[in-house]
C-alpha cells in the first residue's frame, strides 16, 4: 500500500514530464492537462538524455516543489546494449535530482521487474527480472532510490494498450491493426496464455491519482483480471462486425515458461479505493473509436 | 494430602478463567492483581471478559474465590500461575514487560517453598532466563481459546509443564493439582514446553492455510470446499476436529504471535522457515477478500455505496477486535458509509468518518448495497434473507462464514458469496 503524503488530493505547482511525447508519458501529460495541472513535457528532442550536459539542463528546468514524472525509456530493451543505454539514460536523471528538494518523483517502471511465478503478482512479489528489460526497470529504481530523498512512487504497469502505442507488440495493439487492415488476427499457437492488458489510460489515471496525493511506495497497474490471448483476439474481432477472423500461427518460439500471470491488486484497492479500471471491452471499443477519428 | 491452595497473578482473560475454573475444580483460590479497576468489580462479582458460562461459575464458587489487590496474600498459596495476558504489537513481537513485573511480585510475595508456573504465552528461554536460586519455578502451556475459555479449562485435552529438569519429580502440590484436573500431563525441559505452544498453534495455522488456499481453488473451479470438509474430517490422519473452515486469515493476536516468533527465531539462528512466511502471505491474502468481492460486485458501480456489515468481533463469543478483518475491511472503505452490529462490540471501535454502529441487524442492512457478514454469530444464523432483501438497495450478500442459508439468499432474489464456492446469483422474478 502507498503511503500518501496528501491525503486529499491536492495539485502540484508543476509537474516536469520526461518522456513525454512517448506512449505512456503522452498519457499522463494528457490526463494531467485534463485536471488542470502545470506541466513541462519534455521529450527528446526537448532535452536529450544522452547529451554531456543533460544533467545541467535538467536541473535548470526543476525548481524547488516540482513534482518530476520519469517515463523516458528505449522500450522494450531487448539486449544488452539497449539495458547499458537505458541505465545511462537515467544516469544524468539521478546526478539532477540529487541534492534537489522535489515534491516527489514518479517512475514508470513494469511488471517486468517480478519473478515469473505461478502466485497473483502483489506489489510484495520477489523482485527477480527473468528479462533485460525487468532488469533495465529494476536497476533504474534502485538508481532512483538511491539519488533523491524526495517521495518516490514506483509504478509497475503490465501489458498497456491504447490507439497511440507506437509498438506493435503481441496483443491488444497488434490485433486491432490486423483487423483495421483486414488482415486476419493471429494468435500464436492456441493463444492460451493468459495477460492482465491496462488501458493507458487507467495507467494515466493512477499516474494522476499518486501525483494528486504525492504517493510513496510502489504501486502495480493491472487490473486484476487475466484474459487469454485467444479471448482478446475474439474480443477484438467482435469489435469489427464480422469482418476480422482469428487464426491461429505456429509460435515463433517455444511455449512461455510463465503461462499465465494474474494479478491480485487489492494494494490498488487500499491506496485508490475510488479508482476503476477500464474493462477490456470498454478499452479495446475506445482505442478503436480513437483511432478511427 | 490436603489440597493445595492456588494463586493466580495478573486478572486479565487468561488468569481470570484460569483461577474461577480452579475453583470449580474445588480448590480454593487468590486471584491478584494489582490493578484495582480490575480487581474491585469481580470483588462485587462483576466479569469484565466475556465468556459463555464463566458468570455463573463464578457465582457458583464464590466461598472457594478470594480478590485481591494485595500481593501479601499469596503467601497463603501452595502453588501460583503467573498468568497476566501478554500484549503484542502490529508486528505480533510480544510486550513481556507485563508478565517480568508480575513474575516479580509473585516470587517477593511467596514463600520459598511455593510453586511458581509461568502460564502465560512466552517466547522459548523466556522461563530458564527467570529462574531464581532456592525457589520452584516451571512453565504450563496454556490452551485458552477465545469464547471457548471455559469448556477447556474445565477439560483440558492435556497439561504440557516445562521444568527446569524433566528427571525431577513435579513437587507434591503441583502434582496434586495436575491429577485433579484429569488429563495427562506431559513434563519436559523448558523450551520444549515453550515451543510446544507455539508448535500446536502452527499446526493450527498450517490447516488453516490449508483450507483458506483450497477453498480458493474450489472458487476458481466449481468445487465447493464444504462438500470436501466432512471426507477430510473422516480421514483419521486429520481427525473430526481439524482447523479446516476457511476464513479470512488469522486473527485474534496470538497465532499471529507464535509466527512472529518463529520468524524471529529463525532471523536469529538460520533456520529456514518459508513456510511460516508463506501462512502469514496466505493469512493476509485471504483477510482481504470481502474488499476485493466489493471492489469487483459493488462499489465500480455504486460510488455512493453503503456497506452493511454483521460483526465485528474478531470472532464470535468474544468482544476482542485484536487483527478483526471486520476492522481491517472498515479501515479499506473510508471512502463509503459503514452500517455495522455485533453483539458485544459496541460503539464505534474504529476510527471513520462514515460509521453508524447500528443497534439491530435490521438497522444495518436498512439501504445497504452490500451485506457483508463477518463475524459468524450463531444469532446471525436465524436472520431471514427476506428482510434483507426487503431493506437493502443492493443485492449482495457476502458471507465468507456461511452463517446464512445460501438458498434462502438466493430465493430472496439477492447474490450470494461465499469461501470455498462460486457466487451463487440471485433468484430474479421470471427466473425457473
Amino acid at each position: 500500500m502507498m503511503k500518501h503524503h496528501c491525503q486529499r488530493p491536492e495539485a502540484p505547482r508543476r509537474v516536469v514530464i520526461l518522456g513525454a511525447r512517448g506512449f505512456i508519458g503522452g498519457a499522463i501529460q494528457a490526463r494531467l492537462a485534463a485536471e488542470g495541472v502545470s506541466t513541462v513535457p519534455l521529450g527528446h528532442a526537448d532535452l536529450d538524455l544522452t547529451a554531456a550536459d543533460a544533467a545541467a539542463r535538467l536541473k535548470s528546468v526543476l525548481q524547488p516543489a516540482d513534482v518530476l514524472v520519469v517515463v523516458s525509456a528505449v522500450a522494450p530493451a531487448k539486449t544488452v546494449p539497449m539495458l547499458i543505454g537505458n541505465l545511462h539514460l537515467l544516469e544524468p536523471v539521478c546526478e539532477a535530482i540529487s541534492g534537489l528538494r522535489l515534491s516527489q518523483i514518479v517512475y514508470v517502471s513494469s511488471d517486468a521487474v517480478y519473478a515469473d511465478d505461478s502466485n497473483p503478482v502483489t506489489e510484495n512479489s520477489y523482485v527477480a527480472p527473468s528479462t533485460i528489460h525487468g532488469m533495465m526497470h529494476s536497476a533504474r529504481e534502485m538508481m532512483l532510490r538511491s539519488s533523491t530523498a524526495a517521495p518516490l512512487a514506483i509504478l509497475r504497469p503490465t501489458l498497456a494498450y491504447g490507439p497511440e502505442d507506437p509498438h506493435n507488440g503481441y496483443g491488444p495493439n497488434r490485433f486491432r491493426r490486423q483487423a483495421e487492415k483486414g488482415e486476419p488476427i493471429s494468435v500464436f499457437g492456441g493463444g492460451e496464455e493468459q495477460r492482465d492488458h491496462v488501458f493507458v489510460g487507467d495507467v494515466a489515471g493512477i499516474a494522476w491519482l499518486s501525483i494528486a496525493h504525492r504517493s510513496e511506495g510502489i504501486i502495480n497497474v493491472a487490473t486484476g483480471n487475466s484474459i487469454s490471448f485467444r479471448q482478446v483476439a475474439e474480443m477484438v474481432a467482435a469489435q469489427y462486425d464480422g469482418r476480422a477472423r482469428v487464426v491461429s500461427v505456429p509460435r515463433p518460439g517455444p511455449i512461455p515458461h510463465l503461462l499465465h500471470r494474474f494479478f491480485d491488486i487489492t494494494g490498488c484497492y487500499k491506496s485508490f479505493p475510488q479508482f476503476s479500471f477500464t474493462p477490456l471491452k470498454a478499452g479495446l471499443k475506445l482505442s478503436m473509436q480513437r483511432t478511427a477519428k | 494430602m490436603t489440597k493445595p491452595v492456588l494463586g493466580f497473578a495478573g486478572m486479565t482473560h487468561l488468569g481470570l478463567v484460569s483461577g474461577i475454573c480452579a475453583a470449580e475444580k474445588g480448590f480454593k483460590v487468590i486471584c491478584f492483581d494489582p490493578d484495582s479497576t480490575r480487581v474491585t468489580p469481580l470483588t462485587r462479582g462483576e466479569i469484565p471478559v466475556s465468556e459463555p458460562g464463566l458468570p455463573e461459575l463464578l457465582a457458583k464458587n464464590q466461598e472457594r474465590l478470594l480478590f485481591t489487590q494485595d500481593s501479601t496474600m499469596l503467601s497463603r498459596c501452595d502453588l501460583v500461575y503467573v498468568a497476566p495476558d501478554v500484549p503484542t504489537d502490529d508486528q505480533g513481537r510480544s510486550d513481556l514487560d507485563p508478565i517480568d513485573a508480575m513474575l516479580k511480585s509473585a516470587f517477593d510475595a511467596t514463600r520459598d517453598d511455593a510453586v511458581i508456573v509461568v502460564l502465560s504465552q512466552v517466547p522459548p528461554g523466556f522461563t530458564r532466563g527467570r529462574r531464581r536460586p532456592g525457589r520452584i519455578l516451571y512453565y504450563e502451556v496454556e490452551t485458552l481459546v477465545f469464547g471457548r475459555a471455559v469448556e477447556r479449562a474445565l477439560n483440558p485435552e492435556r497439561t504440557i509443564v516445562g521444568c527446569a529438569d524433566p528427571e525431577h519429580p513435579l513437587p507434591p502440590a503441583y502434582a496434586n493439582w495436575l491429577r485433579a484436573r484429569n488429563c495427562p500431563f506431559l513434563t519436559m525441559r523448558y523450551e520444549s514446553a515453550e515451543l510446544a505452544k507455539i508448535s500446536i498453534n502452527c499446526c493450527l495455522v498450517a490447516s488453516i492455510a490449508t483450507a483458506n488456499t483450497l477453498a480458493e481453488i474450489s472458487e476458481k473451479i466449481g468445487a465447493d470446499w464444504s462438500e470436501i470438509v466432512p471426507a477430510l474430517r473422516l480421514d483419521k490422519r486429520i481427525g473430526p476436529h481439524a482447523y479446516l473452515s476457511p476464513g479470512l486469515g488469522i486473527a485474534g493476536g496470538n497465532l499471529e504471535r507464535d509466527l512472529a516468533t518463529v520468524l524471529r527465531i529463525a532471523g536469529e539462528t538460520g533456520a529456514e522457515t518459508g513456510l511460516i512466511s508463506s501462512f502469514v502471505r496466505n493469512s493476509r491474502h485471504r483477510r482481504d477478500w470481502v474488499l476485493r468481492v466489493l471492489h469487483t460486485e459493488v462499489l465500480p458501480y455504486s460510488p455512493d455505496a453503503t456497506i452493511g456489515i454483521l460483526g465485528l468481533a474478531y470472532k464470535e463469543n468474544t468482544a476482542s477486535t485484536k487483527n478483526s478483518p471486520a476492522l481491517a475491511l472498515v479501515g479499506c472503505l473510508a471512502n463509503w458509509r459503514i452500517q455495522a452490529y455485533d453483539p458485544w462490540v459496541a460503539g464505534s471501535p474504529v476510527s471513520h468518518p462514515g460509521f453508524m454502529s447500528a443497534a439491530r441487524v435490521e438497522d444495518a442492512v436498512k439501504k445497504a448495497d452490500a451485506l457483508a457478514v463477518m463475524t459468524p454469530w450463531p444469532q446471525f444464523r436465524s436472520f431471514d434473507p427476506q428482510i434483507a432483501a426487503r431493506a437493502m438497495r443492493g443485492r449482495v450478500v457476502i458471507d465468507p462464514y456461511r452463517v446464512l442459508d445460501a438458498g434462502k439468499v438466493v430465493n430472496a432474489g439477492l447474490d450470494y458469496f461465499t469461501l470455498g464456492a462460486r457466487p451463487l446469483r440471485g433468484k430474479r422474478p421470471g427466473d425457473s
